[in-house]
């Protein structure tokens, strides 16, 4: 029943793509690093969240982890 | 028959390919972060550990030490020298300038997370942080699950929680115990509760989509122990009050973010994605941001990127004076303003299991301060 409904959440998310039932052997292209937030750079894409969390009045969305004062 | 067992050791291949080589590596970057008129500058070396036992289990290790020293800008009395704890009452406010105070710190952070693969693939990750400064000290686990929703994998579900336990080290606020030089006297907590929920779907062989939604819960602590605001009672006096910020002791926010990932052509692909916050501050924010990467030959990876942030002022922000109001804050993060950040970079693949990035960074803030920041660093898998 979860399993249909979220089913039929992502029709109604995406129903204006074309979505493909993909095979594991089709996803190289998925799986390249150009395809990765900051191309699989996480460091980088650290440093650049505790900016924004340093300098901004808004956080989250880029998951549940992390931390620090950014006081200054 | 024959064609489709070829199919199954090519899949099982690729799977063990991006599960083993592609998960073990090493990586160190250099950060150096300098904004405009001698406020912050930042030099931050970080390294990343990340390692697959079987094909099951991942253990990933960060650890970062930031430098960090320059100016703060906020209200101060001049009489008792440009110091976050340059406060008092009955000051002239020709005595009163806001500007900034300097202050220096280090910042150690270190982050474990321990990820199990179960039968059906789905995934469980257990995370820790802490992260130390001067004045502030946090802990933190996390939690987050990975549901895929079929057997090709192209649809999964995540839920994270975290609960983060922060220290604040308080100039103090009764007038006991204070400590003459640093001012730190007291330490306050801050209790931090994040839940995100997210979905993500493969549309075809180049192109996902995700969107989460998230939710924060902050309690304790909240204001800027180096913020300060001036109180005007009278209006009709020159003499007012520099006095410590001071923010509500809760704050709840939610919010959305939608990514979608595409690869344009074999060489060329774009990573976009937009985020809507919201919190009981008045703080309304949205960001968008768009990367785009170019593979030229086999060895490198050009990159460009460009971020649009705007947000709203929260209800108890204000430039100028204020009165007797409970809540008051002048923190510059607290009012309406837009940013943009633009940024560059190359990753080049010197060895097959080597490869270097250098990136250049721009951020500008509207009205106040711009930083300009690059980065180096190595990437080693085994």
């Amino acid at each position: 029943m979860i399993k249909a409904t979220l089913v039929m959440l992502s029709v109604l998310l995406f129903g204006g793509c074309s979505i493909k039932d993909v095979q594991p052997w089709e996803k190289e292209t998925l799986a390249k690093d150009t395809m990765k937030n900051a191309a699989g750079n996480t460091l980088m894409t650290k440093f650049e969240n505790h900016i924004y969390f340093s300098k901004e009045g808004s956080k989250g969305g880029g998951g549940v982890a992390g931390g620090g004062c950014g006081c200054n | 028959m024959q064609l489709k067992t070829k199919l199954s050791i090519l899949a099982c291949s690729l799977l063990a390919a991006s599960s083993l080589s592609a998960e073990d590596y090493v990586s160190v970057q250099f950060v150096q972060y300098d904004e405009s008129d001698d406020r912050a500058s930042v030099s931050s070396p970080s390294i990343e550990f990340s390692k697959d036992f079987g094909v099951d289990y991942n253990l990933k290790l960060g650890l970062v030490a930031d430098s960090i020293s320059g100016g703060s800008p906020t209200w101060f009395d001049t009489t008792s020298g440009a110091s976050a704890y340059s406060r008092g009452e009955d000051i002239h406010m020709d005595d009163v300038a806001y500007g900034n105070v300097e202050y220096d710190d280090n910042r150690v952070a270190g982050s474990a997370l321990f990820t199990t693969r179960f039968a059906s693939r789905d995934e469980l990750a257990i995370g820790v942080n802490f992260s130390t400064e001067n004045d502030y000290r946090a802990r933190e686990l996390s939690a987050e699950y990975l549901y895929y929703l079929g057997s090709s994998k192209n649809q999964s579900l995540s839920l994270g929680l975290s609960y983060q336990a922060n220290e604040v080290q308080v100039e103090c606020i009764e007038n006991e115990a204070c400590d003459a030089n640093s001012g730190a006297s007291q330490t306050m907590d801050v209790d931090v509760i994040s839940a995100e929920l997210g979905f993500t779907q493969i549309l075809n062989q180049d192109s996902l989509a995700k969107v989460s939604f998230f939710y924060i819960s902050e309690d304790g602590y909240l204001s800027n122990p180096y913020m300060n605001v001036v109180r005007s009672y009278n209006p009709n006096s020159s003499i007012v009050d520099v006095v410590a910020e001071n923010k509500p002791d809760k704050r709840t926010a939610y919010g959305a973010t939608a990514q979608y990932i595409v690869a344009i052509t074999d060489t060329i692909s774009s990573n976009s994605t937009y985020r809507f916050y919201d919190d009981d501050w008045d703080i309304m924010s949205h960001t968008i941001s768009s990367e785009l990467y170019y593979e030229l030959g086999k060895s490198w990876i050009l990159g460009a990127g460009l971020r649009y942030y705007t947000q709203s002022e929260a209800e108890f922000y204000r430039a100028g004076f204020f009165g007797d109001e409970t809540y008051a804050s002048s923190d510059e993060r607290m009012r309406d303003f837009d940013a943009w950040g633009y940024k560059v970079n190359a990753d080049y693949k010197i060895l097959p299991s080597l490869s270097m990035n250098v990136g250049l960074n721009f951020y500008d803030q509207q009205d106040t301060f711009n930083a300009t920041y690059y980065n180096i660093g190595l990437k080693y898998s085994f």
